[in-house]
């Protein structure tokens, strides 16, 4: 114990000040809602405070269907570039992706295809090299007339394909047939090496 | 479209968010809405059957472009889709048994080998062509094979005889011969059965006698 604890004014103060404050209830809510009516001391939010701050947003369902489409539209183009179902080049992120898919990516040889047929107003070649579409690779008519011809880079290996004769499908009858493909016709075989083709 | 936040000056960030939204929007809408993928010609079930078929094509490491290719034939002749698609399953295990067959042995002999399975021959029948030299593949072979097949060659016979060449090292050029002149008796008229066992005997590395018979009459020609 110090000299100052045993001085009447000290021990007068201290109780005082331990005595229990009695207030109106009223009057500390009005303090308090004062209090908080008070505006948030101002400090310039952060970056990272700013990113993570929540939000609290109302949409129209117009609004809410336009995002939606949207997330929608970005999964497919995502979808699309991530994904190939024949392990191609995403469709519609490239310009080479704008190629029909079954166009194969390397041509190894350039390959003649000829078919006679005098009496053809119209001849085109189809085929696993172009999506087996009559109007990608039409044939030329030789100067006499009777001669259809078009050349093609293929890349190797075995190729089906098969004449549109004024919209008739026609097998080569130089080459080698496949069978039947099961839609009632058969193909012709096309077999290209590196650098040449039977 | 409203947000509410505390502070005013955090309206044009979000006006730039809804701007970008609208920019993906306005890319990504037209992309889908083009779908340059033809087999999207196809009535969904059918096109959700082939591409399962070629997944699973590719999960097992075969060749999926031979089926892709088969349903866009059938696209291209108008097919209808469930045909396709029995089509295409057809196709698909027959690749499988090529591939349980032959091994490890490239995509387009796959490819040569189902059509062989496809034509008629037998599984058994390709078994001989799974041991092989380096460098040498089959497809001229397995390409002749089921073009005889196709044209009306007895099975049995297409079958020994491919075969025997095969083992006996004929090259691209034997096969090739001996298919420009099978067709070509064809052609004049000759019965594919008769046009083949003649032929056969006049190629290099032919078979035996007894492994292909020829047909009455024409025992005794001169092979070569």
């Amino acid at each position: 114990m110090i000299d100052s604890e045993l001085d009447p004014y000290v021990e007068w103060i201290a109780r005082e000040a331990r005595r229990p404050v009695v207030t109106d209830q009223a009057a500390r809510d009005r303090i308090m809602a004062s209090v908080r009516a008070e505006p948030l001391p101002q400090r310039r939010p952060r970056l990272w405070e700013r990113v993570l701050e929540p939000r609290a947003f109302r949409l129209s369902p117009a609004g809410s269907a336009l995002i939606a489409a949207g997330l929608v539209g970005i999964g497919v183009l995502a979808g699309g570039f991530v994904h190939n179902r024949d392990g191609g080049l995403p469709v519609g992120l490239s310009p080479i992706a704008v190629v029909p898919q079954t166009q194969l990516p390397v041509s190894d040889t350039v390959v003649k295809f000829v078919f006679v047929a005098p009496q053809a107003g119209k001849v085109s070649v189809v085929g696993d090299f172009n999506g087996w579409d009559s109007t990608k690779t039409p044939l030329v008519r030789a100067p006499n007339g009777a001669v259809w011809t078009v050349e093609l880079p293929l890349s190797a290996g075995r190729h089906l394909y098969s004449f549109v004769v004024d919209g008739s499908w026609s097998a080569d009858p130089s080459a080698p047939l496949a069978p039947d493909d099961g839609f009632g016709h058969a193909n012709s075989v096309k077999l290209v090496r590196r650098g040449s083709a039977l | 479209m409203t947000c509410v936040s505390r502070g005013a000056s955090r309206r044009p960030s979000l006006s730039l968010l809804w701007g970008a939204v609208a920019l993906v929007l306005s890319g990504a809408l037209p992309a889908v809405a083009q779908d340059p993928d033809p087999l999207s010609k196809l009535d969904p079930s059918s096109k959700f059957a082939v591409e399962l078929l070629i997944d699973s094509a590719n999960t097992l490491g075969l060749p999926s472009d031979y089926l892709r290719s088969t349903a866009l034939q059938g696209i291209a002749l108008k097919v209808d889709g469930k045909r396709i698609v029995v089509e295409c399953r057809k196709k698909f295990n027959l690749l499988k048994t090529a591939h349980a067959i032959l091994g490890s042995v490239g995509g387009e002999e796959l490819k040569a080998g189902a059509s062989v399975l496809y034509a008629g021959a037998k599984p058994n029948q390709l078994a001989p062509f799974k041991a092989r030299q380096q460098n040498r593949n089959d497809l001229e072979a397995f390409t002749i094979w089921a073009d005889l097949i196709t044209r009306g060659v007895p099975s049995e016979e297409a079958s020994s005889a491919i075969t025997k060449l095969w083992q006996d090292g004929a090259d691209d050029a034997t096969f090739y011969g001996l298919w420009n002149n099978v067709q070509s008796d064809i052609l004049k008229g000759l019965n594919p059965g008769a046009a083949f066992q003649n032929r056969i005997r006049e190629t290099p590395g032919r078979p035996t006698a007894n492994k292909v018979t020829p047909p009455e009459g024409q025992e005794n020609q001169s092979s070569r």
